[in-house]
């Protein structure tokens, strides 16, 4: 393991740098990933550039429309025990928590967690399930996209060369709505999920549902929402032997490998379980917030 | 390429001469000296490298040095003065939550940054707090009973009857 170091202090000067040296530079953001990649000689860059003293990377906003922007520099530790991210954004807290241990949260980020774009990050289920949008600064200006189009594979984003990820944008969610994401692993929050859940539901006024958002990790290449299985449930009255189908449509569309953590039967079985759960969840909480805001 | 760094570690400003690519636990161990803080699978899932930094749990080995800069490191060796050890030492000894001791720097660590956020942790906020540690000996009851104990002398002291 050998390179320079180098420490930006701005956008505009880390793309900069970014272009110059290309696929031979790699971007720092926790490192709790990167270190391990590495030190293993999976990677070997010329260039390490950090992101750790970049100030316009560490926002976090509450917009007056009621949507939220996080810095992709903020840390997991600091996701997770945001007041401003209770509540209606609470999903990201449960993800940002579910995330290996307290001296991984306290360094790891938001940004480096979708960036590293392991099929099972714990963060992404739940920023999907939010409609959360991604913001990309480049050589050549600014982009934006949903999160859920960010990923093309294992360890594989859209970012192009220069291109940084800077802020997620989360909408305004509707009152009357709840989220939750469980994650699956053996030996808890430690280890890697073999399977996580986002699952998310807004009511209308007659208490039917409204919209719906399920997303998978850790069963696909890449996380993604199982768009089936909400168009089933979307116009419905929510109950028991609806979640029942949905999750076993979510079972139908994930395309889970085997390898040492679980079989793909075993993950396509825990897939079915692991959405019932989350929808039943989710419907509870949607509905003590519908009652709760009247 | 070498290069001059400033760590800031258990109070004293330290100089040191290394190459980015160190990460701070090998730094603190190589060069400092100080090897409290072990090194057991070196990439970021046992917890035997724990240091707090900022007043913040970390782990010592998924940090490059450069990273360290400008920060408070305390390791395990800032936390007593040797003959007066820090409750929480004389917690692991009283309890006898220390079996092959490798493990016991990093959960000592740990536990200092958890209790110094929540003095008045509840037992599974203890272990939740201490997941990222592994111990191949104890089982972790005589670990939890050692730092519920210290918990227990530290709100004494801070709030004398």
């Amino acid at each position: 393991m050998r390179f320079d170091f180098y420490e930006p202090t701005t956008i505009g000067e880390c793309i900069e740098m970014l272009t110059h040296f290309g696929q031979e530079a790699s971007l720092l953001a926790g490192g709790t990933d990167l270190l391990v990649k590495l030190r293993l000689r999976h990677i070997r860059p010329q260039a390490v550039i950090s992101l750790g003293v970049i100030d316009e990377l560490k926002k976090l906003e509450r917009k007056s429309d009621g949507s939220l922007e996080i810095g992709a520099m903020k840390t997991l530790q600091e996701v997770e025990s945001s007041n401003l991210l209770a509540n209606e954004f609470d999903l990201v807290r449960q993800g940002a928590g579910c995330v290996s241990s307290i001296q991984v949260r306290n360094v790891a980020t938001l940004g480096g967690n979708s960036c590293n774009a392991s099929p099972s990050a714990d963060t992404v289920p739940a920023l999907i399930a939010l409609g959360a949008e991604v913001q990309i600064v480049g050589p050549h200006g600014e982009r934006h996209l949903v999160l859920e189009d960010f990923f093309t594979g294992p360890g594989e984003t859209v970012l192009q060369k220069g291109e940084i990820l800077t802020e997620f944008k989360l909408p305004a969610p509707s009152s009357h709505s709840g989220g939750t994401y469980k994650k699956y692993a053996i030996r808890g929050e430690v280890d890697i999920s073999i399977v996580g859940v986002a699952t998310r539901l807004t009511l209308d006024r007659n208490h039917k549902l409204q919209e719906v958002r399920i997303v998978l990790g850790g069963v696909a290449p890449t996380p993604n929402r199982v768009r089936r299985a909400e168009d089933m449930l979307v116009g419905q009255d929510p109950r028991e032997e609806l979640f029942e189908e949905a999750a076993q449509l979510a079972a139908e569309e994930s395309r889970p490998i085997s390898d040492q953590r679980a079989t793909a039967q075993y993950r396509r079985e825990m897939v079915k379980v692991w959405t019932r759960y989350t929808l039943q969840e989710t419907f509870q909480k949607a509905r003590q917030n519908h009652h709760g805001k009247g | 390429m070498k290069q001059r760094k400033e760590l800031n570690v258990n109070g004293k400003i330290y100089e040191v001469f290394v190459e980015p690519w160190r990460t701070l636990l090998e730094v603190l161990r190589e060069e400092l000296h100080l090897t409290g803080a072990k090194m057991g699978c070196d990439d970021g899932n046992c917890g035997a490298c724990t240091v707090v930094i900022d007043g913040k749990a970390i782990k010592g080995c998924l940090m490059l040095v450069p990273q360290a800069k400008g920060k408070k490191i305390l390791t395990i060796e800032g936390l007593g003065s040797g003959e007066n050890l820090h409750p929480l030492q004389q917690a692991f000894i009283d309890h006898f939550a220390v079996q092959c001791g490798f493990c016991t720097p990093g959960m000592i660590m740990s536990a200092k940054a958890l209790l110094d956020e929540k003095p008045d942790a509840t037992e599974e906020e203890i272990r939740s707090g201490l997941q990222g540690n592994i111990c191949r000996c104890t089982g972790y009851v005589k670990i939890v009973e050692a730092v519920e104990a210290a918990r227990d002398k530290l709100a004494q002291k801070s709030n004398p009857l």
